[in-house]
């Protein structure tokens, strides 16, 4: 156990590296956690073999409860169903989803604004855009019901933007509709209100946000950013008051569970070259 | 037993008409019919409208061969092996082909009321997104919310009237008319048993006035009722079997074989242009059918893909790079 806290140095991690283990941490042990595609399956299965041993991973495609032994490539894969609780189908997922089960959900996402409102359906106008995306599978069902969102996301100054092209997925403060008037989240989700998004982990720092205010703060800045930076890097003002310091850095613990047990393929994280 | 339901790829395309509303088994890039879609797209299909609780590989087929006029749904693209759906992302912007946006959870439950017959799901999903701006209801800008088919609204609002959970949102029924499945057995007589996680596939059967299976195998119906708990589709929901082996390639299919990632990212890498697509159509698509695309493939890629039996996935297949 001497290697748990052995942490590892810049050379010998990358920056998905960092980021799966930011994202691992955000696990606490025996939650239920709804898994998106790609690194955010690592993050969990990362969290599973590490200090989460007992959190329950739910695949949207419907295998519960779930210990794969090898990373699936998405949420439908034939990997997803090893050590499943159940075996099911989307029916069942989003109805745990919304029966208000679900702790934790991992997203991916194009842009983000300061409320944490997340879109991956278009870029530019909806009605005339410059580039449809993939669309929002589970992310607005995932992340509306769930007790905490992490989403993980690339961070560039156009990403990290006062309004989004199209909110896919529901922050903080959102719209009414059919009015379309701004509230804050609380008021429109009623009984199903349980939290919101909790973190989005960027290339650059760590964000997490206030519940009252639905604004985001700075959480921890990944080593060689500073604060300054990453306000330049965010098209609205970001609230750099709360920063707890540096990221933490990957153990090589974790660098060995997710380079040589969980994705040894390199599908989602690739490996350092040294030197 | 009644007549013989069984019918032959060719067939099966004949079925879905031009104009159809047409939904799938599967889930992104796993049990996708691939053999009858390409036969669709062979046939020359025209105005399909989609209605799927997420698309995939087999839907940026139908697009990119100009066979899709509306796709109601909430995600395409391939998943690791192409990270959008560009076929429709071009469609998009040169305005050839309507999108209709969803959440997942909406579409699941929308297959779910036209599978009870319920008018209507009820969730509360997605509040507060633009899904559910007015202004993008865009079946209703193009005239065509009919009331027949197609439901009068996009989406409404309630407050709940039992609890004062507060509000939820109505959509309404996705009444397809075909659903085309790719399933690993079917019975004579129409019953399915799906292994693995069945995604959506229940609701869809249900929902469609046709269903049509392909599997990797039609087994004796006698087999299948030994252990009825294991099925998934009553025979009589059926209206049509076909044997198709690795019918669903290249998306995959539990317990009989992956993924063709290879294919897949090929497709995606060589489809972003029209030209490009309609190359790659000429090379696997037009002048074959399903045999001559398998001979293509060839023994050695098919048999990287095959599942262990023990695992349900390949052992063998290169799933980076």
């Amino acid at each position: 156990m001497s290697m748990k806290k052995d942490y590892a140095s810049p050379d010998e991690y990358g920056l998905a590296d960092l980021l799966c283990c930011a994202a691992a941490r955000d696990v606490r042990d025996n939650e239920v956690v709804f898994a998106g595609t790609g690194l955010p399956m690592v993050a969990i299965m990362l969290a599973q073999k590490t200090h989460a041993p007992n959190l329950k991973l739910i695949f949207e495609a419907g295998s519960i409860g779930a210990l794969p032994l090898e990373l699936p490539t998405s949420v439908g894969d034939a990997r997803c169903e090893v050590g499943a609780s159940v075996s099911s189908g989307l029916h069942d997922t989003f109805s745990i989803a919304q029966r208000g089960e679900v702790d934790l959900g991992y997203l991916g996402g194009a842009e983000v604004d300061e409320y944490g409102n997340v879109n991956c359906t278009v870029i530019g106008d909806y009605l005339d855009p410059d580039l449809r995306l993939t669309g929002s599978g589970g992310s607005p069902d995932i992340n509306s019901f769930a007790k905490r969102t992490v989403f993980i996301m690339l961070h560039e100054k156009r990403r990290f933007t006062t309004n989004v092209s199209y909110i896919t997925s529901p922050g903080w403060r959102l719209k009414k509709w059919p009015g379309g008037e701004w509230v804050h989240r609380r008021e429109l989700y009623g009984s199903a209100f349980r939290g919101g998004p909790s973190a989005v982990i960027s290339t650059a720092g760590v964000f997490r946000f206030d519940e009252e205010t639905g604004r985001m703060y700075l959480d921890t800045c990944h080593p060689g950013h500073s604060p300054n930076e990453i306000n330049d890097l965010c098209q609205f003002e970001l609230d750099i008051s709360r920063v707890n310091g540096e990221t933490v850095p990957p153990t090589r613990e974790d660098l060995h569970f997710i380079h040589d047990v969980l994705d040894p393929e390199q599908l989602f994280i690739p490996k350092v070259k040294k030197g | 037993m009644s007549a013989s339901k069984r019918i032959t790829v060719q067939e099966a395309a004949e079925i879905i008409k031009d104009d159809s509303i047409l939904t799938f088994s599967g889930f992104t890039i796993w049990r996708r019919p691939f053999a009858v879609v390409y036969e669709l797209i062979r046939q020359k299909r025209k105005g399909l409208h989609l209605i799927e609780v997420n698309g995939g590989s087999h839907s940026e087929f139908l697009v990119g061969a100009g066979c899709v006029a509306i796709w109601e749904s909430c995600w395409i693209g391939h998943e690791l092996y192409g990270k959008y759906g560009a076929n429709l992302s071009r469609k998009v912007k040169n305005k050839e082909i309507i999108v209709e946006d969803y959440s997942h959870m909406e579409l699941e439950f929308r297959f779910a009321a036209a599978a009870a017959g319920a008018p209507f799901s009820v969730t509360q999903t997605a509040l507060g997104t633009d899904i559910h701006n007015p202004e993008y209801d865009m079946l209703g800008r193009a005239g065509l919310r009919d009331g027949q088919r197609i439901g009068k609204q996009k989406y409404q609002f309630i407050d709940d009237p039992f609890f004062g959970a507060g509000q939820q949102v109505l959509c309404p029924a996705a009444k397809v008319a075909i659903a085309l499945m790719a399933v690993q057995q079917v019975g004579e007589e129409g019953t399915v048993r799906v292994a693995g996680q069945y995604y959506a596939d229940p609701e869809v059967a249900r929902a469609a006035d046709t269903t049509i299976v392909m599997a990797e195998e039609i087994v004796p119906e006698e087999y299948l009722r030994r252990e009825a708990d294991r099925n998934s589709v009553p025979s009589f929901e059926v209206d049509y079997i076909l044997e198709c082996p690795f019918g669903a390639h290249p998306s995959g299919m539990f317990g009989r074989y992956d993924v063709d990632g290879a294919f897949l990212k090929d497709f995606y890498t060589n489809t972003r242009t029209q030209e490009g697509f309609d190359a790659f159509a000429k090379e696997w698509i037009h002048g074959h059918d399903h045999m001559s695309y398998l001979e293509k493939l060839g023994w050695p890629r098919m048999l990287t893909l095959r599942a262990n039996t023990a695992l349900n996935y390949s052992t063998n297949v290169k799933r980076g790079q």
